[in-house]
């Protein structure tokens, strides 16, 4: 059996976030990067989940390769990182992600599942952490013709050949079953990911990457013709416009606020 | 409908064909169809209820296309996209609208790759060229930013637009919009997904309440979690969490709001030893009033709040309380 995982790579969403809460998140010259190089890059977080539910599908007793693929302009780095976690094999489509989108990334990876022999489960993170879109996985499902199953906070084998999927809906959890190969997107409910251990990481070293080229994957020009043009990103304003409530003790602080609620008739 | 139709597609809950407030589609919707010089169709995939009728006369759709069949009582992701595959092909609408829900998250993508259309989530707005492209902001990085994505004339395009990003506005004249049956074949789809345990909403949704007061890490530890379910309780409203204590296990994922949570629409929302990072201000930004309770006077959350006390919520919680009661 082979369980395909889909990672990418981003700038690390925590750091872009406490730039932004210091309001010293800006844009470049070229009106879409954000400036701010010192930023790391790392494994989108719900991939990592994506690989976790890989990993524990081994450890129930899946008897499956777990094969990691990245399209991006340097995959090296976190597949390098994948297979310290226990990936055993790793394949990297190295291309320049401003000319592409969704649409044509998920044409790569397709592709590339293809070109392994094609999967019996495709697992990836939710969305990824920069644009947030989460599109990529039900395309990738489309061109598979596999059926998607999304936000799973645990996936486990069902029989020989299917899958058994717990999801995290708004009314609470919904378990769902495949009886056939499918996409399954992995949210952070499913938990942390387990960290490399040194032994994994020395092994891993040797671990390289199947190289895969565009012109590899036999896709036309149309297919990975983007969609859709990234052309702008700035950041937002948010006008304040906060009164704040004090009082001589906690108390009385508490009594105004309550008292300007009510006055307000926003609480009984 | 010509080639620079908007659709709007909705869809409810065991059977009935609305979930929730389009307001904020249609108005969106209208406005882009103005724009392109086409029309506005509101899509049903259900019966049509006298609430749609209202919405769709009041936004200035000019006519509601109506799926019925047996099959789409329930969702079933490959049924529901056949039939709005088929309704694509038929009407070849330039752009579809989806409110951006749990499974438009998964309908709307897969739609556009059955109809050969760009996708784009997290919409905030639409702007049409001169030439016809368009250019959709959006937002990214948990809601730190706004970006722009741009589709060209010839292409269709399928967007999913953010709760509470576009205010509704009701159209200068409403319309008497007919309703239009639109025949699907859904007898050759077989639906590869079986549910085999039914999700079943204990309580209340977040979704709807009226008041929320909402914790984050400034509560310290998860024992002090119970001062926002107190607090709730005593205002009548009902307790939610940031992403990161979720992630803690201080709570259970259902009270999380925010980008990945919940988009909540109280009237209240009261934060306590919450940040304000984008990614939680998402899920509560359209809240009427907004009170923050944090140390730090410098918090974004004071950016959007209404009301501010700068303070240990250790302290002030338990007086709120007090103060609520009597």
């Amino acid at each position: 059996m082979r369980i395909v995982v889909c990672v990418k790579e981003v700038l690390d969403p925590d750091a872009v976030n406490n730039y932004a809460l210091a309001g010293r998140l800006t844009i470049g010259e070229d009106g879409k990067s954000l400036t701010q190089t010192a930023i790391p890059r790392l494994m989108n977080g719900f991939d990592e989940q994506a690989l976790e539910a890989a990993l524990r599908l081994r450890d129930a007793g899946v008897d499956c390769g777990i094969t990691v693929v990245s399209a991006g302009p340097e995959p090296a780095t976190i597949l390098k990182h994948a297979a310290s976690l226990g990936a055993d094999d790793l394949v990297a489509v190295t291309v320049d992600p401003a000319a592409l989108d969704s649409h044509a990334i998920a044409s790569l990876l397709a592709g590339a599942i293809r070109s392994q022999g094609g999967a019996d489960l495709v697992l990836c993170g939710r969305q990824a952490s920069d644009d947030d879109q989460g599109v990529v996985p039900a395309l990738v499902g489309e061109m598979l013709g596999m059926p998607v199953v999304t936000i799973a906070r645990a996936v486990e084998a069902q029989g020989s050949s299917g899958w058994r999927v717990t999801r995290v809906t708004p009314d609470g959890d919904e378990v769902v079953e495949v009886d056939c190969a499918a996409v399954v997107t992995v949210s952070n409910e499913l938990g942390d990911p387990r960290y490399p251990t040194a032994a994994a990481k020395i092994k891993a070293r040797r671990v390289k990457p199947t190289a895969l080229s565009v012109e590899d994957l036999g896709l036309a020009a149309e297919d990975i013709q983007p969609r859709v043009v990234f052309t702008k990103q700035f950041v937002p304003t948010i006008q304040g416009n906060c009164e704040f409530i004090a009082g001589a003790s906690a108390a009385e602080t508490a009594d105004r606020l309550i008292a300007r609620l009510r006055d307000d008739s926003v609480i009984p | 409908m010509s080639s620079n139709g908007v659709v709007v597609i909705t869809w409810g809950r065991g059977g009935e064909a609305f979930a929730g407030e389009a307001d904020d589609v249609l108005t969106l919707g209208r406005e882009v169809a103005g724009a392109l010089g086409g029309e506005l169709v509101w899509l049903a995939l259900g019966p049509v209820s006298d609430e749609i009728q209202a919405a769709a006369s009041r936004y200035g759709a000019a006519r509601i296309d109506r799926i019925l069949d047996a099959k789409l009582a329930e969702l079933q992701p490959d049924v529901f996209v056949e039939a709005l595959a088929q309704y694509c092909a038929r009407q070849s609408p330039r752009v579809v609208l989806f409110a951006q829900g749990f499974d438009a998250r998964l309908i709307a993508p897969r739609l556009a790759a059955r109809a050969g259309a760009a996708v784009v989530m997290n919409g905030a707005g639409i702007e049409v060229g001169s030439g016809g492209g368009l250019a959709i902001t959006a937002s990214a990085y948990g809601g730190d930013t706004r970006v722009v994505y741009e589709v060209g004339p010839a292409r269709p395009c399928v967007v999913s637009v953010l709760a509470n990003a576009v205010p509704p506005s009701a159209a200068a004249a409403a319309t008497s919009p007919a309703v239009q049956d639109v025949p699907v074949d859904l007898t050759g789809v077989e639906e590869r997904i079986r549910v085999v345990s039914k999700a079943r909403a204990e309580g209340p949704r977040l979704d709807a309440a009226e008041i929320i007061v909402a914790g984050g890490r400034g509560l310290g530890a998860p024992e002090n979690y119970e001062l926002i379910e107190g607090l709730a309780e005593a205002l009548g409203g009902l307790p939610g969490a940031s992403r990161p204590i979720v992630d803690e296990g201080w709570v259970d994922s259902s009270h999380q709001v925010g980008l990945t949570g919940t988009i909540t629409r109280p009237g209240l929302y009261l934060a306590a030893g919450i940040s304000g990072a984008s990614q939680h201000m998402a899920g509560c930004s359209a809240a009427k009033t907004i009170v923050a309770i944090n140390t730090d006077a410098d918090a974004s959350i004071f950016r959007y709040a209404r009301y501010g006390i700068v303070g240990d919520c250790l302290e002030i919680l338990p007086e709120l309380i007090r103060a609520a009661k009597t």
